[in-house]
């Protein structure tokens, strides 16, 4: 018996191994062995093309401990993740609950929904540029009829994280909700049917059968958006440039390592910005981990 | 309270068109943009919202000037492989993962988490060497090469087996079916929207890719939709109305994968729910 | 079972299809270049550049040259500025460089000391075509690092004063000229500018190049001195900073801080004067706006009279690791000889390098004063640089902005841009 056990659970380890093989070689190859290379890295000062490294231990860290601009970048970057997530989340998944119903029209207002994701990068800019503007912005246009005072959106170091954030939400929206809505397709219908007869109320279907069988995929959502949050780059990259006066209160990690790598050429200290980035994202997504097991609810 | 339902149908569509007006915004600014004359594009006094005749001439000149054909070639095989490596390798990752007990289980999910946490920048040089190595440059394989796996697919559909109920499998097994089997024709089938999900968004995140197909492939002819989309918009002063015509000619193509593939939302996994 | 079957199938004929789309339809430019060789001794030298508009005129020299040597095929590959050198880094470190390609003042001691590009000095001894003393002084010297020159000069470019004619003459303005000075701009700029805001004199954007580095060296000023310091302690250039900063502190201008929003700002008629480089014209002369509204101008000189305007030239450099060298050099030597700079200047691409074939360029774009930019070069400063210049100016445009938007006094920013700068310069 003890033997028959040990063969079935050794089949069962075999394909385990086999099915996971495929994707942890390749990540293994594409990805994690280029971070050890950069965790090798940030102990170097790095010389041109890879060639002529020198040891320097922990000094690359020590000048990232004393530059202020780096702990600006780790505020904004904390301070753009609390704003998009949260508000994200929650418009995605009362959109999603709104669209997965028998509502007309539907498959026009999710196609609708998910464009500002599909729109190129430089378009959005552009489209935000615009409505940004100062001068004569299409929100400011607003704001003047309505007699407030024209804000500069975006050269304003007070509210440029804010102005950028709202970039963020727009354009992150349509994958939360097309995550969710695929997630509450799993949700089996009876489950509803039977808490109709028992008379219960929509809201009250939301809290008690929608959040917690949704749950797995919104955990996914939760975990994936912080991460990408953090990670933020391409649209602060693109509307706030180093001369503006709102760089600095909007720079995030991946911005300054992008600028430290790639522009200055000084990759061991980027590398160092990208292991703090790193770790900030591992604690908050251990500390995730660790708290799913109180909300997320596997069948 | 039929009367009700209707006024709360009726707040609801405000509410989403509303919505709906926001979002769709820069798409409609876009197009309209891509109509009009330099001068028109960057005209702010005057406000100009809608050109006075649409310049057709712009999405000429821009057909004129890039070979399209090519272009969507490349991009949809690109996103084609991608598509199907993410889904296929990480279907297999995710069911191992959520439903097998192996030794180093968790350790492995580990990494797949850990891969996702990394900035994708970092890749670029040490992924630009191996396929420079493997003399591969300005290929479609140099284009799908980062996207052979995907960590995201690994971790959105081990959320979704995760999901599923236990007896489904377990009845499975009892009737014959070895491990493969009960993924493949059991559990694969009820993931469908997930999987859906995760083909969307890989053809997305591959079609937006824009740095990686601008460094691996210089050559014009290996270029995809967004890489030559930012050659346009690379000159010194930027011509808006003919990076927006090309912007408009690149982006239908991934607004008609979406509409296809979203029906499946709706003709998925909903049904079968209630046969359990 | 069927749906396996299918399936299965359809992954097979997938991976076939992967697998010949590396194989029959390979484009890759290497791969290329050894099949053209086996059948004939063809070679293809790649030719990497950033600007989009000048890689389409250049298409036509390449096309020719083609003509003249068919068996070199040359192969364009633009890339937009911060992914060039991104790709060109990526490049350089996997030992596959294009075989020629440019080099920008910025970057020339990065790649020119790390071994990356070819020694041109003996090609250059040996060459009838190329001689750099054919070219304005300053301009080779900046690709020369230890007596070897790794780069010839391609073009150059210089700044010009463009203004909007329509607004000039609502105003009842006369056009600029070479008689402005400093005040005279300054006067012009306050007749320009709407009390409503809806009109500014002067677009005076927060940039070096296109910007206040040309009121430092009119002013006599210097943003590196000869022995590699800083000279932003330097009491003229603070002046000359001062200067350009006080149109933003009297309302003369707008705060401006990207550089779109500058060619913007004059586009949409918001300022009506504004600093442009030469490199702006291919892209200004398709636009039908600003062929009807406005033309450009010399530099202002400072009020005693001291002309200067902010010069610098891009460079034609070979890859150290070009398999073609012989190839790849007779086309950087057909781009620089006589011949192919003045073809390059007919087309307009860029303001020639080569002596005397620079007047063409002003040909090309005649609806223009063009050839103002040509005329500047003879009291021209070249654009200021050390080994590793974009370090010290990202950081001291951080630590001017304060005093650009009126916060901080100009002296005290200064000062302590000399500081960081000189900090930059020593570890270099």
């Amino acid at each position: 018996m003890k033997n028959k056990v040990s063969k079935k659970t050794r089949n069962e380890w075999c394909w385990g191994w086999f099915m996971v093989a495929p994707t942890i070689v390749g990540l293994v190859v594409l990805n994690i062995i280029p971070i050890f290379q950069t965790l090798y890295l940030s102990f170097f000062k790095s010389g041109a093309f890879g060639k002529g490294n020198v040891f320097v231990g922990l000094e690359n860290y020590k000048t990232m401990i004393q530059d202020e601009q780096v702990w600006y970048a780790v505020r904004n970057t904390l301070g753009y993740t609390c704003l998009v997530v949260p508000v994200t989340i929650v418009i995605a998944l009362l959109m999603a609950v709104a669209l997965n119903g028998k509502l007309k029209g539907k498959g026009i207002y999710r196609t609708i929904y998910f464009i500002p994701m599909v729109a190129a990068p430089a378009a959005v800019t552009m489209v935000w540029k615009w409505l940004y503007n100062s001068q004569y912005g299409l929100i400011n246009h607003v704001l003047n009829s309505l007699g407030i005072e024209k804000m500069n959106w975006i050269d304003n170091p007070k509210v440029a994280l804010i102005s950028i954030s709202i970039i963020g939400i727009w354009s992150t929206i349509g994958y939360s909700m097309v995550l969710l809505l695929a997630g509450l397709q799993e949700i089996p219908r009876d489950y509803y049917e039977a808490s109709n007869i028992d008379g219960a109320s929509k809201v009250r279907q939301f809290f008690s059968i929608t959040v917690p069988l949704v749950s797995p995929t919104l955990f996914f959502v939760l975990v994936t958006s912080i991460i990408t949050a953090m990670q933020v780059f391409d649209v602060i990259y693109m509307m706030i440039d180093v001369t503006s006066p709102a760089y600095n209160s909007t720079v995030s990690l991946v911005y300054l390592f992008y600028n430290n790598s790639f522009k200055y050429s000084n990759k061991g200290y980027g590398s160092a910005i990208v292991m703090l980035l790193l770790l900030i994202i591992m604690i908050i997504t251990v500390i995730q981990t660790k708290l799913q097991k109180k909300w997320v609810n596997y069948m | 309270m039929k009367k009700k339902q209707n006024i709360s149908t009726i707040l609801l569509h405000i509410v989403l068109i509303i919505g709906a007006c926001i979002m769709i915004m820069p798409f409609l600014w876009m197009v309209l943009t891509s109509l009009k004359t330099v001068s028109e594009s960057t005209s702010m006094n005057p406000f100009i919202f809608f050109p006075e005749t649409f310049q057709w001439e712009n999405f000429q000149t821009v057909i004129r000037q890039n070979d399209f054909l090519r272009l969507y070639f490349n991009t949809f095989a690109m996103m084609f492989f991608r598509v199907l490596c993410a889904v296929l390798f990480s279907a297999m990752a995710a069911y191992a993962f959520a439903r097998l007990s192996f030794p180093g289980r968790n350790f492995l999910f580990g990494l797949v988490l850990f891969q996702m946490m990394v900035p994708a920048q970092i890749f670029i040089v040490p992924q630009y060497l191996m396929v420079d190595k493997m003399g591969l440059r300005n290929s479609i394989f140099a284009l799908v090469f980062p996207g052979l796996v995907s960590a995201f697919g690994t971790f959105l559909l081990r959320q979704f087996f995760m999901g599923l109920p236990k007896e489904l499998e377990e009845s499975a097994r009892l009737d014959g079916c070895n491990i493969w089997q009960t993924f493949w024709k059991v559990m694969l089938p009820l993931t469908k929207s997930g999987l859906v999900a995760l083909g969307i968004f890989t053809a997305l995140f591959s079609f937006k890719d824009l740095m990686w197909p601008l460094i691996v492939n210089t050559n014009s002819d290996a270029a995809t939709l967004s890489s030559a989309l930012a050659k346009i918009s690379s000159a010194y002063s930027v011509n808006y109305p003919q990076l927006m015509a090309a912007a408009v000619l690149a982006i239908w193509p991934m607004l008609l994968v979406y509409i296809i593939f979203q029906k499946q939302f709706i003709e998925g996994i909903a049904t079968s729910g209630g046969k359990l | 079972m069927k749906r396996k079957l299918v399936s299965v199938l359809l992954c097979a004929a997938m991976i076939t299809t992967l697998v010949s789309g590396c194989g029959n339809k390979n484009i890759s430019s290497d791969e290329g270049t050894k099949k053209a060789e086996e059948s004939g001794g063809d070679v293809t030298i790649s030719y990497a550049c950033w600007d989009s508009n000048q890689a389409k005129l250049i298409q036509t020299v390449a096309d020719e040259f083609e003509e003249e040597n068919p068996n070199i095929k040359i192969d364009i590959q633009v890339n937009g500025w911060d992914d060039y050198w991104t790709g060109l880094e990526a490049a350089a470190t996997g030992g596959s460089l294009p075989d020629t390609f440019w080099m920008h003042s910025n970057n020339i001691y990065y790649y020119g000391s790390n071994d990356q590009l070819l020694d041109l000095t003996n090609y250059i001894e040996k060459s009838d075509q190329v001689d750099l003393a054919n070219y304005p002084e300053g301009l080779g010297e900046i690709y020369n690092i230890d007596g070897k020159q790794y780069a010839i000069p391609k073009d150059y470019d210089t700044i010009a004063l463009w203004y909007n004619k329509t607004l000039f003459d609502e105003a009842g303005l006369a056009y600029p000229d070479d008689t402005w000075t400093w005040d005279t701009l300054k006067d012009a700029a306050k007749k320009l500018t709407k009390d409503d805001k809806s009109q500014y004199g002067f677009c005076a954007g927060l940039h070096n190049q296109e910007g206040y580095y040309n009121f430092v060296y009119q002013n006599g000023g210097e943003i590196i001195t000869e022995d590699k310091k800083s000279g932003y302690d330097n009491e003229k250039t603070v002046q000359g900073i001062e200067e350009y900063f006080s149109f933003v502190k009297d309302g003369l201008s707008p705060e401006i801080y990207d550089d779109q929003a500058r060619a913007e700002a004059m586009q949409n008629g918001l300022c009506a004067m504004g600093l442009f480089g030469s490199w702006n014209l291919s892209g200004f002369a398709t636009t039908d706006f600003m062929k009807e509204n406005f033309d450009c101008a010399v530099l202002p000189s400072a009020n005693d009279g001291t002309r200067s305007t902010i010069f610098n030239g891009l460079g034609n450099a070979i890859s150290a690791t070009t398999e073609h060298p012989d190839e790849a050099w007779k086309w950087v030597e057909y781009l620089s000889s006589k011949e192919g700079q003045e073809r390059q200047a007919e087309l307009g691409t860029a303001i020639s390098a080569y002596e005397g074939t620079a007047d063409k360029f002003a040909e090309a774009y005649p609806m223009f004063n063009t050839q103002c930019y040509i005329d500047m070069v003879e009291y021209a400063q070249i654009r200021p640089y050390s080994n590793q210049t974009s370090v010290w100016e990202d950081k001291a445009y951080e630590l001017l902005k304060g005093a650009y938007a009126g916060k901080e006094d100009t002296k005290v920013a200064c000062e302590k841009t000399a500081a960081m700068m000189n900090e930059a310069l020593d570890a270099e």
